[in-house]
């Protein structure tokens, strides 16, 4: 378990990556000071028999503390992804603001994948919303794509770039 | 804008009161194998039944209490009183049904209902249904509606088949409860091809201090046949703890479409842990309406079981948590067979230092190829003593599936506010405008006159809830 700290006015930016070496990755912040924030960037690769559980705790214990955590998944062959994500933001925690997101694309037929994106709001003045998808790349995608003249393997490639593409505007 | 700080009132229960209890038969405090006994050979129940409930007791003493949730420890189940007849007769008729309970009925407005609405009532009061009024040309169909212990007399060969078979006697420890000591609830069978166009109604109430319900629910709609199933609660206020746990079972058969409608208003006191499940076969439809504005602690996540090839099952739940109110509810979608297809949208309402839980579960099993699942849970914060919590699980074992889920957390905006009182509304209206629109999207499928009665509450708690 990887325990955070972030103080007053620290904007912090955390990139992860997993590709299949741990089997569990743990992470618990705590947003103790005002107008501190945190933008937790994560990215799984998992492949073959690759299993991970993760789990992101997040703590809003003070007024005016954001926080981001974006999650992003490309789970191939009989890999299994297990995203446990948990978003407190504590009585008082005023102007709080939290986004939290988790998208695993299933690239093989045996690719499992599990989100629990959690919340607990204990206090009215503040913003929070949180989203997941799972699925496999759109047959119409693909299809579009195929029917421009691209290979199925050279669209699933610009598909799958495409998805983790949106990383990068992660401002909601 | 200077926003007026909200101060909470403690609002009288809207439909609390209580008539003076008329019991004929009623069990001591407690739950053990004589009281068990005793509700069997009361109701003149065969050997099959009454080894049925002891062998959910057997279940219900080993079971452990849920993990996760409400704190359920101020549960005492030896302060509890499991069965309580308020009369020996069942009446056909309205003029037949004394005159104390239908006061009762008569200040809910159940009359009124029926006249407009309504083809037939059950009307539940303390555990046994006392009023049963079925339309002729039903029976003719071959419909049959009827309470549960009757169908257990009548129709045992279709109850053994079916009781017990999707919400298992040891699924949780309050099914193997109900399991024990139920009684009452409705037995619906619809025939092949049937189409039921009215609704068909049960009205539940309690009234005897600390009494349990346990109603257990069975519908069976053939293959291609549809029916709409309303069963709503208002209770009357006690000073001690009650529970109330059913279990509902319904099998939706292929090209079959149910919709289950229940709005639980139970008072403040009481505990309301419920099973619900739906079993859906091969492009069959099922939809469940789940409304929960009362009781103190409510535990109900409706479930959809997608069994069959194209089946398709909805969820609209709606809960509004105030004062001393904890709404653990939400539901749940499993989705067995390919191509099936499912919503689940929920909306709360958390005011006066109540909680809100949206709890659900999505789960796509290998082979449920083209499935889809789509979730949204909203939920509305009214004041800084409340709590909203989600949690919601996706569980995905086959690749070829679409699942979204989205979730939000807001308070009621001060710029909507201000809009709405520039017009004229005073604050007190245009929280209730506010807030009633954020129900809407459930409220409008619900029959008219429990949309009004909800608008009704709504603006009700309002006007406690703001100086």
């Amino acid at each position: 378990m990887k325990n955070i700290i972030i103080k007053k006015n620290e904007n912090l930016v955390l990139p992860v990556i997993w590709s299949g070496k741990e089997k569990e990755v743990n992470y618990d912040i705590k947003l103790t000071g005002v107008n501190s924030s945190l933008t937790l960037l994560m990215l799984l690769l998992g492949k073959k028999e690759d299993k991970v559980k993760i789990q992101v705790n997040v703590d809003h214990q003070v007024i005016e503390t954001k926080s981001r955590i974006i999650v992003k998944g490309i789970v191939d062959d009989s890999a299994n992804v297990d995203f446990n994500g948990l978003v407190r933001i504590e009585k008082g925690a005023k102007g709080s603001n939290t986004w939290l997101s988790a998208n695993l694309l299933l690239l093989s037929d045996s690719a499992e994948g599990r989100a629990v994106p959690a919340l607990e709001i204990l206090e009215n003045d503040v913003k929070a919303g949180h989203a997941t998808t799972i699925g496999k790349i759109n047959d119409a995608e693909l299809f579009y794509l195929m029917s421009r003249g691209l290979s199925k393997a050279k669209a699933t490639d610009l598909i799958v770039r495409g998805f983790l593409n949106g990383f990068l505007d992660y401002e909601k | 804008m200077a926003m007026k700080k909200s101060s909470i009132k403690n609002n009288s229960y809207t439909y609390g009161f209580h008539k003076l209890e008329k019991s004929s038969f009623k069990t001591p405090l407690g739950i053990n194998e004589k009281i068990v006994k005793a509700i069997s050979a009361y109701k003149n129940e065969s050997l099959w039944m009454k080894e049925f409930r002891l062998r959910a007791l057997n279940i219900f003493e080993k079971k452990k209490m849920p993990s996760f949730g409400p704190d359920l420890s101020k549960l005492n189940f030896d302060k509890l009183c499991f069965y309580n007849s308020p009369s020996n007769n069942k009446f056909r008729k309205w003029s037949d049904v004394p005159k104390d309970i239908l006061d009762t009925y008569n200040k809910i407005g159940v009359p009124e209902a029926e006249r407009k609405f309504l083809a037939g009532v059950e009307a539940q009061y303390d555990s046994e249904v006392i009023y049963s009024n079925l339309k002729n040309h039903w029976e003719k169909l071959g419909v049959i509606f009827t309470d549960m212990d009757t169908a257990v007399k009548e129709y045992p060969e279709l109850v053994k088949e079916y009781l017990g078979t999707l919400v298992p006697v040891d699924d949780n420890k309050f099914s193997a409860l109900n399991s024990a000591v139920w009684s009452g609830g409705s037995f619906i069978y619809v025939p092949k091809g049937i189409s039921v166009p009215i609704p068909l109604q049960a009205y539940f109430r309690i009234n005897a201090k600390a009494v349990g319900q346990f109603e257990r629910t069975i519908i069976i709609a053939e293959e291609g046949s549809f029916v709409h199933y309303i069963e709503g609660c208002s209770a009357p206020i006690y000073t001690n703890d009650s529970l109330h746990a059913a279990v509902v079972e319904v099998f939706v058969k292929k090209g079959a479409r149910v919709r289950y409608t229940s709005i639980q208003n139970w008072s403040g006191s009481v505990y309301n842990l419920v099973t619900k499940r739906m079993q859906i076969e091969e492009n069959g439809i099922g939809e469940w309406v789940d409304g929960n504005l009362g009781s103190k602690v409510n535990m109900k996540y409706p479930a959809l079981v997608l069994k069959g090839k194209g089946a398709h099952g909805e969820l609209l739940s709606l809960a509004y948590a105030g004062k001393n109110q904890y709404q653990d509810t939400g539901g749940k979608a499993i989705h067995l067979a390919p191509n099936t297809t499912s919503i689940l949208i929920s909306k709360s309402v958390s005011r006066s230092g109540g909680r809100a839980s949206y709890r659900g579960l999505v789960k796509i099993a290998k082979g449920a190829k083209g499935s889809k699942s789509h979730v949204r849970c909203d939920a509305l914060l009214l004041d800084d003593k409340s709590r909203s919590d989600t949690y919601p699980v996706n569980d995905v074992q086959e690749q070829d599936v679409t699942l979204g889920h989205e979730a939000s957390v807001s308070k009621v905006g001060e710029e909507q506010l201000f809009y709405l009182m520039s017009r004229g509304l005073n604050e007190i209206q245009a929280t209730s405008l506010i807030v009633n629109g954020f129900i809407e999207p459930i409220v409008k499928e619900l029959p008219l006159e429990y949309a009004v009665e909800l608008n009704r509450l709504i603006n009700l708690s309002m006007e406690g809830a703001i100086a």
